[in-house]
This record gives C-alpha cells, structure tokens and sequence, in this order.
C-alpha cells in the first residue's frame, strides 16, 4: 500500500514536473507535512482561571520541526496570539527537544507528535455561559531533506463555566507538561580553548547516566559536536565544545539538560541549567583519568569497545600496515615447518599489538593532561609535524621500491630494531611484527578512529585502556586466527618474485599518503612552505638514493649520501625552527621591543604615545614573513625611531588568556594582527600581510592626524 | 609525532570552520557554464561567498525581495566579486543540474559574478558552510573577515527583509574603511545544506 502511494507520487511528480519547474523548483510545495490544531487541557473557560492551551504539531514520518533554539539551521515555531480583550498569553513551554543529525550538521526539534504549551489568563469578569473562540497564528519551518514554511491559522472555541473537567487529551498535556524542563539545577562551568566543561549533580533522588545537553542561546556550542558525560570526583561533568568563534561575551552558559532519554522514560529527567562560565582549566582540576568512578557517555562503553574491535580490523587493510603484514605472513609460510608452534607465534604477536595500543593510549592520556595544561592544538597541529610525517611516508615508499634497505644505521635506529626483530622468525619476531605494525599503523588510525579515540580520550584512564586494547585485539585477530587454523595459512599464494612487486607496489599507497599530507600542509602554510616541504623531500630522496648505492657497495656513495643529509636537515630548518621555538627562547629577540601588556598599554595611550602593537606567535608563518619583510626592515625601523613610536609585541606561541581577550576586541581570534595607535588613542587595524610600503604609509598618516590636532 | 595527527583527530566529526582573521581555504570549483573558478582568480578583490539552494525558502525570501540581487549588483558595481555556490548533492530533490540552476538565476535577474556548482561539497566543507543562505566576506589579502547570516531577521518572511539590519552589507562597509569588522562572525540561519554523502 504504502509502496502504491510512493508509486503515484513519484508519477504525479514527473508528470507535474516539467509544468512546476518554470516557477516552482520544487514540486508538491503547498503540499503540508505538518497538521497544526489548537487544544485545552480542560473543557471549558473558567473565569479568573488560567487556561492551559496547547499548539498540537503532527509531523508526517520523517518531517520535524524546530524547537526554540534550532541548531545549525532552521526556524523555531511561532505562535502569534489573537485574544479577546482581557485574555493574554505567556510565552510557549517548550518540551525538550530530539537532536536530529543532518549530516555533519544537528538541528534541535521535533518528530513525530509534539504539543508546544502556553499558559492563558484568563478575565475574572468573563459572563458565564457565553462561548468564547480563541484564535492563534501558528508558523513554522517543516523539514525533512527539504524545508517549507508552514503556517496556520488554528482556533479553539470553548464554553465558559464556574468549572471545568480534564479535556480529552489531558493525557497528551500531561505527557507534554512533563517534557518541559523542570526547575533550575545548580551548575558550575568552565572554558579552556574550545573545551566546555559543565559540572553538576543530578537533583535529589535522580540518577546521570545518559545526557544530552541543549543550548538556550545560538551560536554558543557546536550543535554536532559530540557530548560526553563523565563522573568526576563524586559530581558528573559534561564537556562540550564551543562553537567558532568562540565570542569574548561569552560569559554564561545556559541550556536544557535532558537526562536519560528525557522524562517519559524510566529514569528520565529535564532541567534547566544556568551559570556563569569561568575562564581557563578551573574545573578541570581533577584530571581525566585520575578519577576511577563509574563512567558514562552518550556512546556507551560496549558501543565503543565494538567500535575499536571493527576498526581493529579495518587497520589491517591500511597501506601502513598491510605491507608489514603481509611480509610478516609470508616469512611465516616460509618457515611454517620449522618455527616451533604457529599458535605461540599468533599470541606473540596479539601481545605485541595490543601491549602497544595500550602504551600508545597512555602517551596519549599523558599527552592530554599536559595538553589541558598548555592548551593544545597549538602544540600539536604544526605544519612541522605535518611535514616530518610526509618525509618519514616518503621515505618508506623510497624503501619498499627498493631505493635502500633498514640494514644499516640509518639514523631510524629505532624502526630498523623493530624491522629486524620482525623479520626474526621465532615469538620475539612475532612480538616485533605487532609493535612495528602499531607504529606503523598509527598515521591510519587518526582518520578511521577518530569516534573511538574522541570517546576514550574523555574517558577515565581505565576506559581509554581498555577501548585501545580492543582496537588492538581487533587488528591482532586475523593474523591470530590464521596461526591458529595453519590450514588457511596454506591457501596463501607461494612465495616468489610477485612478492618483491607487490612490495614495490606498496610504495604507491605510502606515495598518495604523501600527497595527502602535502595537502594538509598547504592549508596550514603558504606555497612557499609547500615548496620548501617538496624541497626536503627531493634531498631525502636524493640522501636515501645515495644510501642506496652505497647500501650496493658503492662506497664513494657514502659521502654523497652525508653531504644530501646535511642538505635534507638544512632544508628541513626552516619549518622546524620557525614552528618549534621553544617557550623558553620566545622572549622578544628584536631590540626596541617592549613585551606586551594590558597596564603598559593603557598608560601609554594615556600619555598620549603612538603605539605599534605586532600580535604574533612563532607558529604564525605569515607573522615571520611579516616581521622579515616589513617589520625589520631598515627604513622601517627608522621611521619608527624617529616618529617616537612604541613598539609592543604580543606573542601568542603560548596561549595567553589576555592577548586572546585583546585579539577578540578587534573581532579576530588569531595573528597576525597589527595595530598602531595614534596619540589620541585611537586604534588603526594594518593589512595581515605587510610590506614596507603599507607600515610606512601608515605611519605618514599618523604624523599628518598629529599635526591636526 | 605520530600522536600529533592522532590528536588531531579528536575534533574530527565537527565540519571545519576557517574563523574571520585566518586566511580563507583555497579552493576552485565549476561555474554553471562549465568553466573552472578559483578563488585565487580574485587576487586583490574583496570576495562575497554566498550559499545558495534555490529550493531553500531562505534563499526564495532573498531573491523573491530582489534583495539579494540588488546587493550583487551594488557590490558587482564597487569590483566586489560575487560567488554564488550550490553545494546540493546531485541525489538530493533540491539539486538542480548546471544549466537549470543558470536558468534560476538568470529568470531571477540575479547578477552574482559566477555560480559555482559544488555537488561534493568540498568547498562548503572547507569553509565550514551550514545554511543556506551562508554569508562569508573575504578581502584582498585572501583573509576571511566575515562569516555568519545574511541579517538579524531570521525569517522566510520576504516582508522582513526591509526592516532587517544585512551583516554583508556592515562587514563590507567596515573593511573597505579600513577598520575591522564589528561583527565579523555570528550564527548563520537558513535551511541546512543538503551535502552530498550523508
């Protein structure tokens, strides 16, 4: 029947089709998916008694509408009153909403059927036994894959009466009633970076086990992002995240906390949840991992440990891991006859890959609480890091091809220990093969387990363990169970040339990771880093190549190969010392600079100076090109002298809550920024992207504004 | 090393946002009559990107009003480019094939300086586009100054453009004086764009 329907739509569509589209790019628009009708919770007006009225939505299977903070996109429900004198309406109690995911995006609504609330006074003085109709204007925006406005005029008429009896649908107002988050539950929550940590305790007698969180104003929270729940130091915390750009008037924090599945279900509960929202890492005094509580997410821990068994697996058929696999399997085809048990060899190497994974998540835990510390991110998303990565994938590729081989000191002493244990054909080799695989595998694991990882990363230190352990257990499986059933291990083809192609063929895949990765880079630094990054690419190659020769006996070759590794790490310096200042040796290295300070500046200003503020980081590769170009230019500098103008600079490498703060009053949250502040105080923004000419034109206008005034 | 992409995959699942003051991705699409645009292609202009979803009553209200239009055609006339994209996937009911989308445009007297066709929605993802229509602003140098709603008024209401204060117009306005934009970034309204892969 239902296939019927569908079947006539889709005629009647094409069929309307052609007419529509001159005017109308979407067929079937007047067509409502939504029913509208205006109920009361009694049967009847009392005077001097308020009404409980309510807007009755139906929304056709899959169509929803908004609830008062859309999310991402839409439009919340309006309902403009049109009342008889003396009568007048309060504002809608919304029930809590659904988060419907819309692709990467998340809007906040409803489906299905939904009553929006609203409470009417009612005159004292109105004469019993005359009917009275009250008429509303409903709108709304219906969506499913498309969107429509709907609007509607609904109207209700009912007796008044000295007393009034439950109506039909007391049961839906009272479900409804219910929905609606009740009272305001005390709450303490703090920002760092983009990082919102919201602690709170469930009210008397309710448990926390499962939480969604809604916000009451827009913009302030990343509608998708996902929300996690955790139990901390006897209290609950949910960590949110902020939305771009985070504003600098963010100062408070509200929204609805569904709990459990909202009311309606067992256990369910709404409330509402207010307060101010502290700076800096205050409330993430107890440290992730330090707690041993029982804890929760919005992904629950079975879902997780699945998530990282399957996606265990998958990393078997990774670029990075396959071809050490595979090596690894046919070595033991090879030697299937006199290697002692296969299955001791399948544990060996289980151990190695999930003794790995579990070293890895404390790395990363440890990394994480320095992190919350430093505010990562900054650390962490460097282009040189960025660039090291596509050199060692370069590199690897080089390998498989068969340019030079891990044999001799290389300078990667530590993957030639793990290449030569794994080629070992005993348990230690096996034990090798799993941690080589690890490491080799962890590049793939960020874009296919970013879910599980986000998940464990939040979680208390045993949880994070364990979800790793089983994204090892995953990965160790399959080569598990073909040392336990040796019978497969035959059905692998024999060992011969094509596994020196298939080597050779593997380069490929390392090849297009490098183009990835160059391609992340870009984003990150201008073409001229690009350039430089391909720069240290060709001397690696030209290193690894003559390596190779040398490798082949060659000996000349060796001096050549040391000559090209001089010119790789020359090559490489500029990325790595322009991002990689350590804190320590940041201090303003360029005489006549003042450090920048909120107090200096003021006074300054008060003193009527000019003031050249350079905002900048070591990580900020515009700002060096800047500083190179513009700022250290002679003519510039000697404008500056001689113009008496102060120069301040603001290093952002390291996170510092006043220079963001200062950052956010000229509407940016990142650097380079440059402002000069003539001697009235008076603030001009320059261009990102200085030269000489635009500091010095600057500087003209401000001896012509002195000169005026 | 290895765990700096692994921590940067935490924040993976969110759609990349670039934020006013960063510079703007780069990117390079196919316009409705099947030529190839980049924004480098704008070198020295002020860009204005526009999201657009002609099955969007969002965007219907814009260019119903003729507001939309009448800022292409002021902005084309002070040598702002205009870039209007589509990131409707091709398997979405709203999706409408090059040359029906340039019809659109053309019986709606709409002046936009191209219309990109952007069917994977590789250039709404890199910008972080939600709605449409989402409205981004970048300058000459290739630095996002703005991004966020067209005005304060979210409606589908065309009455409600008059009355509206329009972001677009204010951001432009602020850079092209030289000062920095008093709301450089705010939450877009509209209807969700409709990617490719979901």
């Amino acid at each position: 029947m239902q296939f019927l329907s569908a079947l006539a739509f889709t005629f009647a569509a094409t069929v309307a089709l052609p007419a529509a589209s001159q005017s109308l790019p979407r067929f079937g628009a007047p067509e409502k998916h939504v029913e509208a009708e205006l109920i009361a919770a009694t049967d009847a007006i009392v005077p001097g008694q308020p009404l409980k009225l309510g807007l009755r939505l139906k929304h056709e299977h899959e169509w929803h509408t908004y609830w008062q903070v859309p999310g991402d996109s839409g439009l919340p429900t309006q309902i403009k009153w049109q009342l008889p004198a003396g009568f007048s309406a309060g504002a809608i109690d919304w029930p809590h909403p659904k988060r419907l995911p819309v692709g990467p995006l998340m809007n906040f609504g409803y489906e299905g059927e939904t009553l929006l609330l609203t409470t009417v006074q009612v005159p004292a003085n109105l004469v019993v036994g005359t009917p009275v109709t009250l008429t509303a204007k409903a709108s709304w925006l219906e969506c499913k894959d498309v969107c429509i406005p709907g609007d509607a005029q609904v109207k209700l008429t009912l007796p008044v009466q000295a007393q009034a009896a439950p109506s039909s649908s007391t049961a839906l107002f009272n479900a409804s009633q219910a929905r609606v988050p009740q009272g305001t539950l005390a709450a303490t929550a703090s920002i760092d970076a983009d990082r919102i940590r919201v602690a709170l305790s469930p009210p008397a007698g309710k448990t926390l086990d499962k939480v969604e969180f809604f916000p009451l104003e827009e913009g302030r929270i990343e509608p998708a992002a996902p929300q996690v729940l955790k139990s901390e130091g006897g209290q609950f915390a949910i960590y949110l995240t902020a939305a771009k750009p985070t504003g600098a008037d963010f100062k408070s924090l509200k929204g609805v906390v569904v709990a459990n599945g909202g009311p309606g279900t067992a256990n369910g509960w709404a409330s509402v949840v207010q307060t101010t929202l502290a700076a800096g890492a205050a409330g993430t005094a107890t440290a992730p991992g330090a707690s041993a509580g029982a804890s929760t997410s919005s992904m629950s821990l079975l879902t997780a440990l699945g998530t990282a068994l399957l996606g265990g697996l998958i990393l078997n058929l990774m670029p990075c891991v396959f071809p050490v696999l595979s090596l690894k399997l046919i070595g033991l085809a090879q030697h299937r006859t006199h290697s002692g048990p296969m299955a001791a060899h399948g544990l060996a190497f289980a151990v190695g890959v999930v003794l790995s994974f579990v070293l890895l998540a404390a790395l990363l835990i440890g990394l994480q609480q320095a992190g919350s510390a430093l505010g990562w991110g900054f650390q962490l998303q460097t282009p040189w890091v960025v660039a090291a990565l596509t050199v060692l994938f370069f590199g690897i590729g080089l390998n498989l091809l068969g340019v030079f081989e891990f044999t001799m000191a290389t300078g990667v002493a530590n993957l030639k220990a793990a290449d030569a244990l794994a080629h070992k054909s005993d348990w230690r080799g096996s034990f090798g093969t799993g941690v080589l695989a690890v490491i080799v595998a962890s590049p793939c694991t960020a874009p296919f387990m970013g879910a599980a990882l986000g998940y464990a990363i939040t979680q208390p230190a045993f949880i994070a363990l364990s979800v790793f352990a089983a994204l090892g257990v995953g990965m160790a499986a399959p080569y598990v169970l073909l040392t336990l059933f040796p019978k497969l291990l035959e059905k692998l083809p024999r060992p011969g040339r094509w596994m020196e192609l298939f080597k050779q063929f593997m380069a490929f895949p390392m090849f297009a990771t490098c183009v990835w990765l160059l391609w992340v880079l870009a984003q990150q630094v201008d073409a001229g880093g690009v350039a430089l990054a391909l720069g240290v690419l060709v001397a690696v190659g030209f290193t690894l190549w003559a390596l190779g020769q040398s490798q082949r006996g060659a000996r000349f070759f060796r001096w050549v190969a040391a000559v090209g590794g001089v010119l790789a790490a020359l090559t490489f310096a500029p990325i790595a010392v322009s991002e990689a200042l350590a804190p320590g040796t940041r201090t303003t290295a360029d005489a006549g600079w003042t450090e920048y300070s909120v107090e200096k500046l003021a006074q300054l200003r008060g003193e009527g100076k000019a003031v050249f503020v350079d905002f900048t980081a070591a990580w900020c590769v515009t700002c060096q090109v800047n500083k190179r170009v513009a700022l250290r230019a002679e003519s510039v500098k000697s404008r500056f002298a001689a113009d008496n103008v102060v120069l301040m600079r603001a290093d952002w490498t390291n996170r510092d809550e006043r220079i963001t703060q200062a950052l956010a009053q000229f509407g940016r949250n990142g650097v380079p920024l440059y402002v000069l502040y003539d001697r009235t105080g008076e603030a001009a923004v320059l261009p990102e992207l200085l030269t000489e000419g635009i500091v010095l034109a600057a500087l003209d206008k401000l001896k012509e504004k002195s000169k005026l005034n | 090393m290895l765990t700096g992409l692994l921590a940067s995959s935490l924040t993976a699942g969110v759609l990349a946002q670039p934020t006013p003051g960063q510079s703007a991705p780069k990117f390079r699409a196919t316009d409705v009559a099947g030529k190839q645009v980049s924004l480098a292609d704008f070198n020295g202009k002020y860009v204005v990107l526009e999201w657009n979803n002609p099955g969007c009553p969002f965007v219907q209200k814009h260019y119903d009003s003729g507001n939309m239009q009448s800022l292409q055609k002021r902005f084309g006339a002070e040598n702002v480019a205009w870039l209007s994209i589509n990131s409707t996937a091709d398997d979405n009911s709203d999706y409408m094939a090059p040359a029906k989308l340039a019809a659109w445009f053309k019986q709606h007297n709409a002046a936009p300086t191209a219309v990109l066709m952007d069917t994977k929605g590789e250039v709404g993802r890199a910008f972080g586009a939600k709605v449409t229509p989402h409205m981004y602003v970048i300058d000459p140098n290739g630095t996002l100054v703005y991004a966020g709603a067209i005005d304060d008024k979210r409606s589908t209401n065309v009455a409600d453009v008059k009355t509206a204060s329009n972001y677009v117009v204010a951001a432009l306005t602020d850079v092209k004086a030289g000062k920095p934009v008093s709301k450089a970034s705010n939450q877009a309204y509209g209807c969700t764009i409709k990617y490719s892969g979901m």
